[in-house]
């Protein structure tokens, strides 16, 4: 019951005009963004992260979650038109969601997104209420040792289990924690890496690799390929946005098996909702194979309806274990970590009892969030993909100004341009080569809670390697990442030799 | 607007790469082709060398075991250890990426476009101080837009100076960044 009274509280903080002009831009943004081919929602907060230093913490956290789910929306509907995924968690809503756009029921597959992303997205904020504060209570116990094995887990898990090749995620992620490195070490005073800089004294700057990494590489890279891929062909969506009640009948129980899946994914940091997504498409595959009229492959509703609500239960239960345990799966999520720090707020147990004000208007913002994106995505869906016509030369020219923009207003060097530009660059080498992107950022952000908390337990074992196996907690930790290790190799297996789509 | 996601299944599925185009690797099999992933070894070979010195050449006075050079020189050994295995699976598995437009290129890449969005960043940057913001920022739009394939250069111009003074009025006056007004600066 306390929880409800906090969030009770934390909506008449959040319901003021302000906020939630706030919440409604960051629904717009996140959305607009999804929409767009090849920008994600993690673009658009590596964005507006230089921006929101204007605005008070809590208005800049309300915006960035309007921006992380609208994203996951607007994702869905270029899915369904364009046959175009602007992120990974999004592909497996175009298999039998695009297939119902040619079948003509584009509108009908549209408000099955909404609806399936709303349920889920609502399901997990639930969820994150209760559970939040007694995940936060448990995990103030914790110590150096735990916090190693937490951060560890976070960073195999990204960088071995979502990527499709192990060596690429460990690649990016020994970068990542390598740019954290630099700058003056907070045990010895040390300067590292700088080779006598002045610039680098303070080391790289969060958002100058955010910028870099998520958005001006990703701008080189559509560059590289934009005169040459054939366009896509949209399918208008005209029609009646509203479900009949045969069709919510029939997607009903995918959207609950769908939930059901995604919810956990958030707090096992496997790396955002990419997998919980193919997991729910192919449970309801499979339980489609054994009816008596197999509708997979047809434009089955029940293929789309759970991918889309897998997707936005992982994202709700996400923002839980990032405020909770201070621990981002996915890039987004990192970021919105760096910003947390950046406002001198340490997400983990003592956010819940240091900021309650913030945490509570957060969290009801959430669902704040979930009914402004239903209400803008159910009846405008077909609006939406009007974005398409701005012309793609100004819409990324527009995007490399605000690159620059963003890095050059909060460092005022050219220095930091420079570097934006350098690591700009390695971005776009890495996605040519698909190394994943999100073992880097949150390697960048995980690493110097990974190297104190390594270096405080060995400091207090007198070197002994042993304190990182002793107590239950890194244990369970560390048997839990051999659990996730184990079934991964087990699935890819299982790939190579049975494919079938 | 073309899309820059390649078409939906193959993104997470390994395939996308192995699917070379059978019928024509005959006319142009240099060795390269399908290597130039080998520059992700190259960056960790030039990341951990960059830790190496730095941890060679770093001033540290007494410090108890954990020292400031323990953390990096462990990435600084797995960056060397994975620049190796990269480098291993590249020359075993090179990785060709399909070509989904119709016609044949050398490099899969579209280096003219990548080259005017890079050179016009680089311009930017090194001239936003001396010229202001207004002006490097619509040479910086200008830039972008052509490597992106617009065809209209005058109308562009005039596009990106309206771009760039309403992002200057907009930050500086709206939101008091600090942008630098540069050689407009003086005269008005």
């Amino acid at each position: 019951m306390d929880s409800l009274n906090l969030l009770a509280e934390g909506f008449s903080s959040a319901l003021t005009p302000m906020n939630l002009l706030w919440v409604l831009v960051g629904c717009l943004l996140g959305t607009a963004v999804g929409v767009l081919p090849g920008l994600g929602s993690s673009m658009a907060v590596a964005l507006l992260l230089p921006i929101t230093f204007a605005l008070d913490p809590t208005a800049a956290f309300i915006m960035f979650a309007g921006v992380y789910f609208g994203g996951m929306f607007g994702d869905s509907t270029m899915a369904i038109l364009m046959n175009t995924p602007g992120q990974a968690s999004a592909i497996a809503s175009t298999f039998e969601g695009h297939k119902m756009a040619k079948d003509g029921r584009a509108a009908q597959a549209l408000a099955t997104a909404a609806i399936g992303a709303f349920i889920g997205g609502m399901v997990a904020s639930v969820l994150v209420v209760f559970l939040a504060p007694a995940l936060a209570d448990f995990s103030a116990n914790f110590g150096p040792a735990e916090f190693f094995a937490l951060a560890l887990f976070a960073f195999v898990a990204t960088s071995s289990v979502v990527a499709d090749s192990a060596v690429k995620g460990l690649a990016a992620l020994v970068i990542g924690l390598g740019i954290a490195t630099v700058g003056i070490d907070p045990f010895s005073g040390a300067q590292r890496f700088s080779f006598g800089a002045p610039e680098m004294f303070d080391g790289i700057s969060l958002i100058t690799v955010t910028v870099a990494i998520l958005a001006l590489g990703e701008v080189f890279h559509i560059a590289s390929r934009i005169r040459r891929d054939p366009g896509g062909q949209r399918i208008s969506s005209a029609g009646r946005p509203f479900l009949s009640r045969a069709e919510l009948k029939e997607a009903a129980p995918a959207w609950a098996r769908g939930t059901a899946i995604g919810l956990p994914f958030g707090v096992i940091p496997a790396g955002g909702s990419e997998i919980p997504t193919f997991i729910s498409y192919d449970v309801e595959r499979r339980i489609d194979r054994r009816r008596k009229h197999p509708k997979f492959g047809k434009g089955a509703i029940r293929g789309l309806a759970a991918p889309e609500a897998a997707g936005n239960a992982t994202t709700g239960t996400a923002m839980g274990a990032l405020l909770a345990l201070g621990l981002p799966v996915s890039a987004t999520a990192a970021i919105m970590l760096a910003a947390f720090q950046q406002y001198g707020l340490q997400p983990g147990p003592l956010l819940f009892d240091r900021s309650p004000d913030l945490v509570w208007a957060l969290l009801a913002s959430f669902f704040i969030a979930m009914i402004v994106l239903l209400i803008i995505n159910l009846p405008f869906a077909g609006l939406w993909a009007k974005l398409l016509l701005i012309p793609a030369p100004y819409l990324y020219a527009g995007i490399t100004v605000f690159c620059g923009l963003g890095v050059y207003a909060t460092s005022g060097a050219v220095f930091d341009l420079l570097m934006l530009l350098g690591l700009g660059l390695v971005g776009f080498l890495m996605r040519r080569h698909g190394m994943p992107l999100a073992p880097l950022m949150i390697g960048v952000v995980l690493g110097p809670l990974a190297e104190t908390s390594m270096r405080d337990a060995l400091l207090s074992s007198n070197g002994n390697y042993s304190v990182f196996v002793t107590g239950p907690i890194p244990l369970v930790l560390y048997s839990l990442l051999f659990i996730v290790l184990a079934v991964t190799l087990r699935s890819k297996i299982v790939n190579r030799t049975r494919r079938d789509v | 607007m073309s899309n820059p996601v390649p078409p939906p299944a193959p993104a997470t599925e390994p395939q996308r790469t192995e699917t070379a185009d059978a019928g024509q690797t005959s006319s142009r099999t240099s060795w390269w082709d399908g290597r130039s992933g080998l520059l992700l070894s190259l960056l960790m070979v030039l990341f951990s060398t960059y830790l190496l010195i730095g941890i060679l050449t770093m001033d540290v006075g007494e410090t108890d075991f954990p020292g400031p050079k323990f953390f990096p020189g462990i990435l600084m050994i797995a960056g060397y250890v994975l620049a190796v295995l990269l480098a291993l699976h590249y020359l075993r598995s090179p990785e060709r990426p399909q070509e989904t437009s119709a016609q044949q290129f050398r490099t899969f890449t579209d280096w003219t476009a990548v080259l005017w969005a890079v050179g016009g960043f680089l311009l930017f940057a090194l001239s936003l101080e001396r010229l202001g913001w207004i002006i490097a920022g619509a040479m910086l739009f200008w830039f972008v837009a052509r490597g992106f394939g617009s065809r209209r250069p005058l109308f562009d111009i005039s596009f990106a100076l309206l771009f760039s003074s309403a992002v200057y009025l907009a930050f500086t006056v709206g939101l008091g960044l600090n942008l630098p007004s540069g050689i407009l600066g003086g005269g008005f």
